[in-house]
């Protein structure tokens, strides 16, 4: 199984494919650090404007002036629990900005890479993980070297499953260098700091309200990890479904289609089909796990990240199973 | 206890799409054997490989490599196999050289020496640390027969092996063909439309029309059956003579052509008989009645189904 699993990535590297892959990552990783660093700019000459501060020595009299006005608030009767919480939450905030001497409105390294994979976790990552797993089978179904591998004393569930890890090592590589030049390309702009700050998280929407009460701080590296955590889950469910088409289709164009607009479909939906039930079952809409965290995701009603997470999974499952039966039964005619 | 047949095929069909394609073949290999499989186009030669190879499942019939069914036992089966099937495509972008590192790593009994032996045998030593991408067909083609002979199996598939090569190329290949059978007990099966080519390299041949096989014979049986050609003066005298004297089926081909296999008779004796008996020979000729012929006869007129 070891040396299927190197062919494969053998193979991998030669066909270039991962090569271009971080090409894109580098390019657009640094796309998005220069422009948050013209906004981090043109919003701090808009303060500087408004407020007649500067921003980068003032920013302490501000946040003095909010906390005080947040514990007023705390100590305020008519206050309920839901409000109190985030209160909280956002006071701790400030006292650690304070405490370290940090500006909140500076990015740093630690918040870009985060924000840069929450951002590309419904389309672009999904992308970069089609351009690697849509071409794994059918692109030895194209080329006719399907039949070089099958005739082998070797079972196909065997070559499939080798096929399937290396997939699996490519996405781990792939988050890892998404993460890793997001780290250096923006900790040139931002500075690499950042890691301990306090991140809010725990939102949960009951009935349609953000619920707030179980709210906390976690240190953005906690946070990090979350997001990049989800982001591989993501990364597994796309691969395996582009997987499962790349095992029916014949040809590389026809599956690298198929999926990528079955994807973009997914994202017309959530916004023109909202009302219509089905819709919520689609992998497509399911996709924006990371909003969870942050609590600016509802797109369907009553959907919550173990909805989510259950949906997602379901695909999962159900396209391994589809695509090692079929490999496994069928007559190759190539 | 006797040694099973290298290969066995019984009652093998297929249907696809509704369409019978192969229609009940049977056949047996045995070690050292080199089998011709012949057919003109679409006949489902290519079809009958795909099924003793586990790539496509046989509606109904089976197929046994070395003991061990195709069904049943993959892996043992095919453990004893190498193979071309229809075109020997290769991955393109990586050099002659890693595609066999890639195959040889999913059988552990090849070793880097024998790698480098196989290329040589195919005379590729030159070429194969280029693409693939950059070989000709022919080059391509003894790629692939070097990747089939690398596990030293005991069974050889080749579907059309000597397409794109040279002659000198497919001189080499059929010496190559001939010592793995006879030196290493290899069992050969090439299918090919180069009649000439199975002819100079098959012991037995069947020749498939159809789905169907229509004739298996020893391509030696064929061969002997000489026959001899005159142009003469007086056809009809001389055939009413060769039957009289010598008992000899003669039959008329063109105008002042006869034919007639002559089976022990000396041919001299016979064109000193028919001189002294007034007859003047213009030409005369053996033609020796070759697989061609035979393949012709049996698929002749048939169209592409
Ligand atoms: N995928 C397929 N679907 C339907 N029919 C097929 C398919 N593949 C082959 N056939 C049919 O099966 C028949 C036999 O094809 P096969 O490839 O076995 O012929 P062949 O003897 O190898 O011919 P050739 O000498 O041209 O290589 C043909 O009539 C062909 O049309
Ligand atoms: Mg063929």
């Amino acid at each position: 199984m070891f040396s299927l699993i190197e062919n494969e990535v053998i193979k991998m590297i030669s066909k270039k494919r991962l090569l271009f892959v971080f090409a894109i990552l580098i390019v657009l990783i640094s796309v998005f650090a220069y422009g948050q660093n013209q906004t981090q700019e043109r919003t701090k000459a808009q303060l500087t404007q408004r407020m007649g501060i500067t921003a980068t020595d003032d920013w302490r009299k501000l946040a003095d002036q909010q906390l005080i006005d947040m514990k007023n608030r705390l100590d305020s009767p008519y206050r309920g629990e839901n409000s109190k919480a985030s209160l909280r939450v956002r006071m701790e905030q400030l006292q650690y900005n304070l405490d370290q001497n940090i500006n909140p409105l500076e990015q740093s390294a630690a918040k870009f890479t985060t924000r840069f994979m929450e951002q590309s976790i419904f389309l672009f990552l999904p992308l970069l993980i089609i351009m690697l797993a849509a071409d794994m089978v059918s692109g030895e179904s194209s080329s006719g070297t399907i039949k070089l591998l099958l005739v082998r004393n070797v079972p196909r569930w065997k070559i499939l499953l080798s096929k399937y890890l290396t997939l699996i090592i490519l996405e781990v590589i792939v988050l890892f260098f998404a993460f890793v030049l997001s780290v250096v390309i923006s900790g040139i702009f931002f500075g690499f700091g950042g890691w301990f700050a306090p991140v809010a998280t725990g939102f949960k929407v009951l009935a349609g309200k953000l619920d707030s009460t179980s709210v906390l701080n976690v240190p953005q590296w906690n946070y990090s990890l979350m997001v990049y955590s989800l982001a591989f889950f993501v990364a597994v469910v796309v691969g395996s479904i582009s997987f499962m088409i790349s095992v029916l289709v014949k040809s590389t164009a026809a599956s690298i289609g198929i999926i990528m607009s079955t994807l973009v479909a997914g994202n017309f939906i959530s916004f023109f089909l909202s009302d219509w039930k089905v819709t919520r079952y689609m992998f497509m809409v399911n996709l924006r796990l990371t909003d969870y965290l942050s609590g600016s995701f509802q797109p369907i009603e009553g959907m919550n990240m173990l909805f989510s997470i259950t949906v997602l999974l379901g695909w999962t499952i159900a396209s391994l199973i589809i695509s090692f039966v079929y490999f496994t039964k069928q007559d190759i005619l190539v | 206890m006797q040694q099973p047949a290298v290969l066995e095929l019984a009652n093998l069909r297929k249907t696809i799409k509704g369409k019978e394609i192969v229609k009940g073949v049977n056949l047996t290999l045995n070690p050292s054997q080199i089998f011709g499989f012949l057919g003109p186009n679409g006949a489902g030669k290519t079809t009958t490989i795909r099924m003793i190879v586990g790539l496509i499942k046989p509606t109904e019939g089976s197929v046994t490599i070395c003991g061990y069914s195709v069904a049943h036992n993959f892996v043992k089966a095919l453990s004893n196999v190498g193979c071309i099937i229809e075109s020997p495509d290769m991955y393109k972008y990586l050099t002659g050289m890693e595609n066999l590192l890639q195959l040889a790593a999913m059988d552990k009994k090849i070793s880097k020496q024998r790698i480098n032996d196989v290329v040589e045998m195919v005379g590729l030593q030159h070429r194969v640390n280029d693409k693939v991408d950059t070989y000709s067909l022919g080059m391509r083609q003894r790629l692939g027969i070097a990747q089939a002979i690398m596990a030293r199996p005991k069974l050889l598939i080749l579907d059309e092996p000597t397409n794109g090569l040279d002659p000198a190329g497919m001189t080499e290949f059929r010496k190559l063909i001939r010592k793995l059978a006879y030196e290493d007990g290899m069992a050969v099966f090439v299918s090919s439309h180069l009649l000439l080519e199975i002819q100079q390299m098959c012991d037995v041949v069947s020749i498939i029309k159809q789905g169907s096989v229509i004739t298996t014979t020893l391509v030696q049986d064929i061969l002997h059956d000489d026959k001899i050609e005159w142009q003469l003066n007086d056809p009809e005298k001389a055939i009413t003579l060769l039957r009289e004297h010598w008992n000899i089926v003669a039959v008329r081909l063109k105008n002042d052509t006869i034919s007639a296999d002559i089976g022990q008779h000396s041919l001299d004796k016979l064109n000193e008989f028919l001189i002294r008996e007034g007859i003047a020979l213009t030409y005369c000729s053996t033609k020796q009645h070759t697989l061609e012929d035979l393949f012709l006869d049996l698929t002749v007129g048939d169209e592409i189904v």
